[in-house]
């Protein structure tokens, strides 16, 4: 060619073509370890929602369907672990059969619920990876971290060589994590109970691969017998409409969707839960319809600004139309702080029910 | 006249010697980068035994001192996210320029005619169709999930749409094909955040594949990308002599001699071949495809001959180096990365071209 090429501009210059996927501007990407992470994370996020435009809302959704409500999938536990019958098969919480060769000894936890449950049956020693968000029992907190930022970093998990990992269900691990790691020869069990019940046989499957049957009676006896506690002194009282904030944003509440495990914790605890739809999203207009008469600000357990009654009844007064719910006028709005306990399905969550019964019904626990 | 030239001395076209040093120090800097990326990585397995352990497990040389962890992280790991970051940035690179030169717009990338968003809209679909079991079963031999095969699907036929839409009698016109190709991206990616919105339980997964990421790159993964990706290579470059006569304009091009409507049909579709690809094995990742194809042209002028070569080297390398900064950076999306990396660099080679034409 004799002259320089030189690049024309056509009229088609001016068109912006549409980005698609967003693929720089998402603050969070996916999957948390737990429930809790999540809502952690969401507080996190409330002061810069605005300017995200529509990625909070991916987060909340996530949120909301991932935690609040889970409906319809449960997977009960087919094959009663017996102590010391390995080869020992088994069926998770996802429908998943495993099979074990032998007691594990390397176990990586991929959700803080499940690193619970495995140190409450005395083998937190068996532990050797956890996520960054775990803080309980304080012994894990020095573990290494597999999971960062809700992501699991596969190559930690198979330089920690373990023999078992407990993963989160419904999608809290992602499914296609669980296959990379089962790809890489190493079992997954799927943990993902969604009532007391299902504690329970989840404490009874992973006792019954660790061995510590008998340990796992004594704990799960505590347990129903704190249940039954906190049943006894709620019994007979009012029960108040009551909402569970796990998150709000522009108008848009995010509470314990029907049927959700923490709608059931909530009537255990003596309230009527105010739910909104299946997945415990709430328009101001339906709030104002239900009229809560107790507000419980579950992200005031990650933001210290709402920490105190004054100022969650301010930061709820001031959204429109709140002002005029019961909770608000008769001052029902609690700072709600053990959000952790009460939205981690592990041995914990009876202190979780307790600590929603005394927010409910200050009166019977004096 | 003598200072126009001396200013672009590329604007004839690369000599021998330059397009040497570009395309070498680019191959160099790939493999240097590979290397680097292979050898680091979160746990502590060390160059090394990453070294000893490719050695043994590709010519079975020496004997494994390591333990099979190591293994394992090496070879099923880290090497399939090298060689698919490979794939997939010199891919995206490539097709980027190919389309900015086809459609002759700045803003063109590889996703501009739809390949994103249709192949979106397929790895949605896929992922919140469980119901299809048997087809999944089918697949799995292959190593491939459903969702690798509808988001490759889906990327081509988005294309095909478009470009069933934009053709008139007299051919296809480069504006409307951008339009019906902003069009269709649009009514597929209502489509997207539809099924996002229905999608539950699933949306984890949904946000996860949207972002992008190499994470999921497995050895069947890039046995099936691989030779859809290098043939389509191969093709393109055959061509770079048509893409520098239609940066002339459509009407000089086919006083060239160049069959226009049939090369922007081939062109379209090798192009779109590689996105596709690419897109099945990491998800839609983004600013490759825009700025590394510009920062070439910027660097080294618009010649398709050197162009093409060097979009593949040096997207695979930028891509490959912002993986390990992602996985460094625990499993941040690599699109972040790509964009913190190249923007700052693109935006300096940018003012420094713009300040070196403003001078007498």
């Amino acid at each position: 060619m004799a002259k320089p090429v030189e690049r024309r501009r056509s009229p088609a210059t001016v068109i912006v073509p549409q980005r698609h996927g967003s693929q720089v501007d998402q603050p969070d990407r996916d999957v948390p370890p737990s429930c809790e992470r999540e809502w952690h994370l969401m507080g996190n996020l409330r002061g810069t929602s605005r300017g995200l435009a529509g990625a909070p809302l991916l987060v909340l959704m996530l949120a909301v369907s991932a935690c609040v409500a889970s409906p319809g999938v449960s997977a009960p536990l087919s094959a009663a672990p017996s102590p010391a019958a390995f080869p020992l098969t088994l069926t998770d919480d996802a429908g998943r059969t495993v099979v074990l060769d032998a007691s594990p000894g390397r176990i990586i936890s991929l959700a803080p619920s499940n690193t619970e449950i495995v140190c409450a049956l005395d083998a937190c020693d068996r532990l050797v990876g956890v996520t960054d968000f775990d803080d309980y029992p304080a012994e894990v907190v020095d573990l290494p971290k597999i999971v960062l930022q809700t992501q699991v970093d596969l190559e930690l998990l198979v330089a920690a060589e373990p023999d078992l990992v407990l993963a989160a269900g419904n999608e809290l691990t992602p499914s296609s994590v669980i296959a990379q790691i089962e790809d890489l020869g190493v079992p997954v069990i799927v943990l993902y109970p969604e009532s007391l019940e299902e504690i329970y046989t989840d404490i009874e499957m992973v006792a019954g691969v660790l061995d510590q049957g008998a340990r796992a009676d004594s704990l799960i006896d505590d347990m129903r017998r704190g249940v039954a506690a906190v049943e006894a002194a709620v019994e007979g009282s009012d029960r108040p409409r009551t909402l569970y904030e796990v998150f709000h944003s522009e108008g848009t509440t995010y509470t314990a969707g029907e049927g959700s495990f923490l709608a059931s914790l909530m009537e255990l605890a003596g309230a009527t839960p105010v739910t909104g739809d299946a997945e415990g999203v709430m328009e101001a207009e339906d709030l104002v319809a239900e009229d809560p008469q107790l507000i419980l600000l579950g992200t005031a357990s990650y933001d210290p600004s709402m920490a105190t009654s004054a100022a969650a009844l301010a930061v709820v007064a001031a959204r429109p139309g709140w002002s005029d719910l019961s909770a608000v006028r008769d001052a029902n709005v609690v700072p709600y702080l053990d959000d952790i306990v009460t939205t981690r399905p592990g041995p914990r969550i009876v202190e979780g029910l307790e600590a929603l019964a005394r927010a409910i019904h200050p009166d019977r626990f004096d | 006249m003598r200072a126009a030239t001396a200013a672009r001395p590329l604007a004839l076209g690369p000599s021998f010697g330059r397009s040497t040093v570009v395309l070498g120090g680019g191959l160099v800097a790939l493999t240097a980068i590979s290397l680097i990326s292979v050898a680091v990585g979160t746990s502590g397995v060390g160059a090394t035994d990453a070294g000893a352990i490719i050695l043994h497990r590709l010519f079975g040389i020496g004997t494994a001192t390591w333990p099979s962890s190591s293994e394992a992280i090496v070879w099923d790991l880290r090497l399939p996210r090298v060689v698919g970051g490979m794939l997939v940035g010199a891919g995206l690179a490539c097709a980027g320029t190919v389309f900015q030169a086809l459609l002759r717009n700045p803003m063109a990338d590889p996703y501009v005619i739809g390949t994103a968003a249709g192949a979106s809209l397929g790895a949605v679909a896929a992922l919140l169709l469980p119901g299809l079991i048997p087809f999944i079963a089918a697949l799995w031999w292959l190593g491939l999930g459903l969702v690798q095969v509808f988001a490759f699907a889906g990327g081509l036929l988005a294309v095909v749409v478009v470009y069933a839409v934009a053709r008139a009698q007299g051919g296809t016109p480069v504006v409307t094909l951008l339009l019906a190709g902003y069009a269709v991206s649009s009514l597929l990616s209502a489509g997207v955040a539809l099924l996002m919105f229905l999608s539950g339980d699933r949306l984890a997964a949904v946000v996860s594949w949207l972002l992008g990421s190499l994470g999921g790159a497995s050895w069947p993964r890039l046995a099936f990308a691989a030779p859809l990706i290098v043939g389509s290579f191969v093709l393109l470059l055959l061509r770079w002599r048509r893409l520098n006569a239609l940066l002339l304009g459509e009407e000089q091009a086919v006083h060239l001699g160049v069959d226009v409507e049939r090369e922007k049909r081939i062109l379209t579709g090798l192009a779109a071949l590689a996105t596709s690809a690419g897109v099945a094995i990491s998800g839609t990742i983004g600013f490759v495809g825009l700025v590394v194809p510009h920062l070439l042209r910027l660097a080294f002028g618009p010649d398709h001959r050197l162009l093409l070569p060097a979009s593949m080297v040096y997207g695979a390398s930028l891509l490959i180096l912002a993986d390990l900064g992602a996985r460094l950076a625990g499993g941040i999306p690599v699109g972040i990365v790509t964009a913190l990396l190249g923007a700052p660099f693109f935006l300096w080679l940018l003012r420094r071209s713009l300040v070196m034409r403003s001078r007498p």
